[in-house]
């Protein structure tokens, strides 16, 4: 899962993963749990994340 | 009559209820799959956190937004909260917590001047309530009748709790509306179930009367002829209507007019809009076994780097917790020059709250900041450019629209409360 720069930080796609593989501090990062099931994707407010290749 | 509204977050859900209520026929459309925008509750480890405001509505059941949801017969039950309390360093000279600290309330501020400033404030509090200063910012309106730092740190804890911004960014004006709100309305108060509470009762009264609300539709264009608003385009569909009302703020809505905004007359709202700037603020949330502020209303900390205030919302709503855990938020208010350091921003808030909390166990749950597309407010508070547009039968309501003297959600209601007069009277 790749985050771009619109990410403001919200934290909003960290309450709808499932594998808690999501951490915020100013920009949310995608940890070594990330399965890019893409779940979060719809749920960004900035349209920040992006599914990698 | 059929009204379109984009956007699901609190400000177009109470337009959509109260029209709904007056025989609209009403139809929202929201790009993401929940409702609610910065305004309901997010699931996390097993706590209702939300996806920006504080659970907390500022002027509590006599305010402008207990008051819309009244009218609209919208089923919150609203929690008065006991008291606000600021919290001051034990000894006077101090300029942190480390060494020691007491709260007092909020009404007992003046009891850390001097005798002379506190007669002057005493009698500025009357005279303030006839003649409201204006023209300058508070910082310079408060320098201007009494030299003291503690009014200063006060004034800015208040005005980054309440508003996200510094003492020297708010309009004198727009502080005078708001102690006005706070005589005429009282105190916060928290809605039981958070923010959701009230987005929940809001849609049980639009299907109730027969709205539609979509989720995960967008919408990519506001249909514009001769003038007036007739409707919006999303996700490739055409939806005709009499009314739209955005709740986009106005310049994501100007955006969507496309090329019907291009006549020498809209120039001035142009340029306006470039004015325009959100405000910025990063909620620390906090989970803890014991209570960390020990009642249900406001703690501010004007003896920090950065934290302005925080509330405990579990004191109102013990449900949005696990059981015998409380749920503590923190707000500190983001400089437009910092929100490019929003890491060691957080940090000093980090730090912040261990001088707050000495001594006490609390986890950092989740980190939120908001800024530029996702703000605070779309529309610094005292300068929202009202809610009409250049086209008749398209208004803005929300955070980018709020009315005068209204903090956060307060404003967003007198914000819908405006339009609706426009439209209903």
């Amino acid at each position: 899962m790749k985050i771009n720069d619109n990410c403001v930080g919200c934290g909003q796609c960290a309450s709808f993963c499932k594998k808690g593989a999501i951490e915020v501090k100013g920009k949310a990062r995608a940890t070594d749990a990330c399965v890019e099931c893409g779940l979060c994707i719809p749920y960004c407010p900035v349209k920040a994340i992006e599914v990698t290749a | 009559m059929k009204t379109i509204v984009i956007g699901a977050g609190l400000g177009g859900l109470l337009s959509a209820a109260r029209l709904s209520k007056a025989g609209h026929e009403v139809e929202v459309f929201e790009r993401l799959p929940i409702t609610g925008g910065r305004f309901t509750n997010l699931s996390y480890k097993g706590f209702q956190l939300s996806s920006g405001a504080f659970h907390m509505l500022p002027n509590g059941t006599g305010g402008p937004l207990a008051r819309l949801l009244r009218e609209i017969g919208a089923d919150v039950d609203i929690v008065r909260s006991e008291m606000t309390t600021i919290r001051v360093p034990l000894k006077k000279g101090n300029s942190d917590y480390v060494k020691g600290f007491k709260d007092i309330s909020f009404n007992d501020f003046p009891s850390l001047l001097s005798y002379k400033d506190r007669m002057k404030i005493a009698l500025l509090i009357v005279s303030t309530r006839k003649n409201h200063p204006a023209g300058s910012t508070l910082q310079a309106w408060i320098k201007s009748q009494v030299n003291d730092e503690w009014l200063i740190r006060f004034a800015d804890s208040f005005c980054g709790w309440a508003l996200s911004l510094k003492s020297d960014e708010v309009p004198v004006e727009e502080v005078f509306e708001i102690i006005e709100n706070m005589y005429r309305f009282g105190g916060t108060g928290v809605p039981k179930g958070g923010c959701k509470g009230v987005i929940d009762a809001l849609e049980a009264v639009i299907l109730a009367n027969g709205g539609k609300i979509h989720t995960g539709q967008e919408v990519s264009k506001i249909l514009v002829e001769n003038g007036k608003a007739a409707g919006v385009v999303a996700e490739s569909n055409k939806h005709e209507a009499d009314l739209v009302i955005s709740n986009l703020g106005h310049a994501a809505t100007v955006l969507l007019c496309g090329e019907a905004l291009s006549g020498k007359a809209d120039a001035g709202y142009l340029k306006m809009l470039e004015t325009l700037q959100p405000s910025a603020g990063i909620k620390i949330c906090l989970a803890a076994d014991e209570p960390l502020v020990g009642h249900s209303g406001v703690l501010l900390t004007p003896y920090t780097r950065r934290i302005n205030g925080i509330n405990e919302v579990t004191q109102a709503d013990p449900e949005l917790a696990p059981p015998g855990k409380h749920l503590t938020m923190c707000h500190q208010y983001v400089a437009p020059e910092n929100v490019k350091n929003l890491e060691s921003e957080i940090e000093m808030g980090l730090v912040d709250i261990k001088e707050i909390f000495p001594g006490k166990r609390y986890e950092v749950l989740l980190i939120q900041s908001y800024h530029d597309e996702w703000p605070v407010n779309r529309a610094a508070s005292g300068t929202d450019p009202g809610n009409e547009t250049p086209f008749s039968g398209l208004y803005v309501v929300g955070d980018g629209a709020k009315g005068k003297g209204g903090i956060e959600v307060e404003g967003v209601a007198l914000g819908v409360v405006s339009v609706m007069g426009k439209i209903l009277s």
